[in-house]
């Protein structure tokens, strides 16, 4: 093997790059900070170099013209060997790459990583992480079916919403004034170009920072960080207690970024890729457009939002939540690192967590949303038919044949945007039903003008048979009366 | 030699790894979709049961009624539906979404639910009326076969609920009361012309009068909320 070692002579002799890559790779790093607490930022790295393989295989296939972008999809999925696995590699790696880099922000965060003197890399890291959220953006645009198609729309019509400049944005934005054959060129620049060029740049500055400022130290309580003395502290714990970057602290880094990796091709195996769903044609009105699982969470913001709300909410809320990002080191840059001293940081990140959770699990339900083929998919619940006499039987068909069923669950199938019927003769009487049939109220039309008055009577007939048995149906405290006075002799009703 | 044998085994492997996607296309076109199960569980399943066994409305997959049941009647019935009846129009040509190829996959789909010769040597009254009824006759044809169950009246009995209520009535059509009673409701326990009297099925003419007798208790304006029970009542009360 001497001739491979003189070969490497002769390169280094010229390019000298082995001091300084030596240097770099076993610099010192305090020994507590050698956890695995501290994998994440290196798993992101990881996975961003899966993405940058696996975008380029793939841009070898794909076609990024509105007419044929779908169509190398679905050629990469059926007709080209493991195609179908690369794209599924590429997007469960994006789903990971978001949660992991959303991690590694949290640690950064509780671990007052973020303070002196390392506020530019947090900087970096705020910009680094709006970066990957317009990567995935962008890369949901190529896959361009319908999700896509309405998801593009959507950001459209957030970019037009913005004061003077909506229009002009809008037209930067999609090439034209709407979705049209230059916008999904544009977003392959972006996604293949541009956003890449700015993330690996970043990420360089990102790691020559850590080498340079060195790597966080473990928070202790108590140990308060102070402009004046820390870099002599942070010096001297080096000097103390700290081990060589390779090879003792790094086998962490490459254990979790293994996992990982495992992780997604096993993600990949086994639920496969990312569509592509339906066409993306806006003729076709059978689709329940969603976006990918990192922007569900805004999905069903926008949703829930009140009309008046929405444009403050995204053309302000957006600004000062960066702006608050990017300060935050400016502003607590001293003082407690530790988590356990810091109980507003806890306590707002929970928070965050616990909405930005909420929220991807309702966006996951849409129960604000009424489901369009409730009423001819969605069978009436045996139990509910059993025993009914034949206009109790029509009732339950004008139920489901007026589309009640869209916004009304029976037997938790159907629509949540009204409230479940399954007991609803316990709550309303049947004048009480019929005024609700005919009127509606709280978020239900009237349906008066719709039904005939026969179809109200079937269908408020087929509703008062709708509670537990062993509990009577509620009843009008006239009720009692009428059934006392009924057993009257024929001839007195007159 | 190995790296073939790798190749070979990954191959095999990946083609059966439960991420792959389905070789038939989830994402055609809505009036592209041909295939039975999917357009019968989107279209049909909600009322007539999710294999046709009956729901709020009738039994799709009864051998007797598919024998009886003429390919024409399915599809005219699906593409423009029974009005004034819960039985919407489907097709495209009646405002619906189906097309002619889809409604055709649908009786097609339904028609292999039940083998063929399943209701060899079954002879049920014919499905279209083919003698006229009469009301008068009906009544006594009520009595004897179908009293025991609704009631005297019609109005309902210990078994069944009433059959000339006039919002019911209103909402039917002559030929779903001539299905019902010919074929009856057996998952809701509503016996078939052979079983309402044991030993002695219903004659073609004896339906068609009992369905003339029921049609003869439609009411010109029916489903007023108050028709008879409550308002007379609460005024006998009063008096």
């Amino acid at each position: 093997m001497t001739w491979l070692r003189n070969i490497a002579n002769w390169l280094d002799s010229r390019l000298g790059l082995w001091a300084p890559v030596r240097d770099m790779a076993t610099h010192r790093v305090p020994r507590r900070s050698a956890s695995f607490f501290y994998v994440f930022g290196s798993a992101a790295f990881v996975l961003f170099i899966l993405q940058i393989v696996t975008g380029i295989l793939l841009a070898f296939v794909y076609v990024p013209t509105g007419a044929d972008a779908w169509n190398s999809l679905q050629a990469l999925n059926h007709g080209v060997w493991l195609g179908w696995f690369l794209r599924a590699i590429h997007g469960w790696g994006a789903d990971f790459m978001v949660a992991v880099v959303l991690l590694h922000l949290c640690q950064v965060f509780l671990f007052g990583a973020y303070k002196f003197p390392r506020e530019l890399n947090w900087v970096i890291g705020v910009c680094l992480l709006l970066l990957t959220l317009g990567m995935a953006f962008t890369g949901q645009v190529l896959r361009f079916d319908q999700d896509a198609y309405w998801g593009l729309g959507i950001g459209a019509s957030i970019v037009g919403r913005v004061p003077f400049v909506g229009a002009v944005l809008v037209h930067l934005l999609l090439g034209g004034p709407m979705i049209n054959g230059a916008t999904l060129s544009r977003f392959f620049t972006l996604h293949v170009f541009v956003i890449p060029a700015l993330l690996i740049g970043l990420v360089g500055l990102h790691l020559l920072l850590v080498l340079k400022l060195g790597i966080n130290e473990w928070p202790m309580p108590g140990r308060v960080v102070r402009r004046e003395t820390y870099l002599r502290e942070y010096e001297e714990e080096l000097r103390k207690d700290s081990i060589p970057f390779v090879p003792d602290a790094i086998w962490k880094d490459m254990v979790f970024a293994a996992a990982i990796v495992l992780a997604v091709m096993a993600c990949a195996a086994l639920f496969g890729p990312f569509g592509p769903r339906g066409i993306p044609d806006p003729t076709i009105i059978q689709t329940v457009p969603q976006p990918d699982f990192f922007f569900l969470w805004l999905y069903a913001l926008l949703a829930l939002l009140p009309p008046q709300m929405e444009t403050p909410v995204l053309l302000v809320a957006p600004i000062f939540v960066i702006g608050a990002f990017l300060l935050l080191p400016f502003v607590a840059g001293e003082g407690e690192k530790s988590w356990r001293r810091r109980p507003v940081a806890v306590l707002s990140m929970l928070l965050i967590a616990v909405s930005l959770a909420s929220l991807t699990s309702l966006a996951n339900r849409t129960p604000w949303s009424p489901v369009m083929d409730a009423w001819s998919g969605d069978p009436v619940p045996r139990p509910d038919l059993q025993g009914r006499s034949p206009l109790e039987l029509r009732g339950a068909l004008v139920f489901q044949d007026e589309q009640c069923r869209n916004c009304h669950s029976l037997g938790g199938v159907g629509g949540q945007r009204g409230p479940a019927l399954d007991a609803v003769a316990t709550t309303l009487t049947q004048d009480q039903l019929i005024r609700q049939v005919l009127q509606g109220g709280g978020n239900m039309p009237a349906y008066g003008k719709n039904l005939t008055p026969p179809e109200v009577t079937a269908l408020v007939a087929f509703l008062e048979t709708l509670h537990p048995v062993g509990e009577l149906p509620a009843r009008n405290a006239s009720q009692k009366e009428m059934e006392n006075a009924a057993p009257l002799p024929p001839q007195s009703v007159r | 030699m190995l790296l073939a044998v790798m190749m070979l085994a990954s191959t095999v492997a990946c083609n059966n790894l439960p991420g792959r996607p389905a070789p038939v296309s989830d994402v055609l076109r809505p009036s592209q979709q041909t295939d039975f199960a999917a357009l019968y569980a989107q279209n049909c399943a909600a009322c007539h049961g999710p294999r046709g066994e009956g729901g709020a409305a009738i039994a799709l997959a009864g051998p007797l009624y598919l024998a009886t049941v003429s390919d024409q009647v399915l599809r005219s019935v699906t593409t423009d539906g029974i009005p004034g009846t819960p039985m919407p129009a489907f097709g495209q040509s009646a405002g619906g979404t189906l097309t002619v190829q889809q409604i055709a996959a649908l009786v097609d789909g339904i028609r292999k639910w039940v083998p063929a010769g399943a209701a060899e040597g079954v002879r049920p009254p014919s499905y279209v009326a083919g003698v006229p009824g009469e009301a008068k006759r009906g009544a006594i044809v009520y009595q004897s076969f179908c009293s025991s169950c609704h009631g005297p009246g019609g109005d309902g009995g210990k078994a069944a609920g009433s059959i000339v209520d006039p919002s019911f009535l209103a909402l039917v059509s002559d030929q779903g009361l001539r299905t019902t009673v010919i074929f009856g409701r057996p998952e809701l326990g509503a016996p078939d012309w052979r079983g309402d009297v044991p030993g002695h099925p219903m004659t073609d003419q004896e339906v068609s009068d009992v369905v003339a007798w029921m049609a003869a208790h439609r009411v010109p304006y029916p489903g007023q909320p108050y028709p008879s029970g409550a308002g007379k009542s609460l005024q006998g009360g009063e008096r």
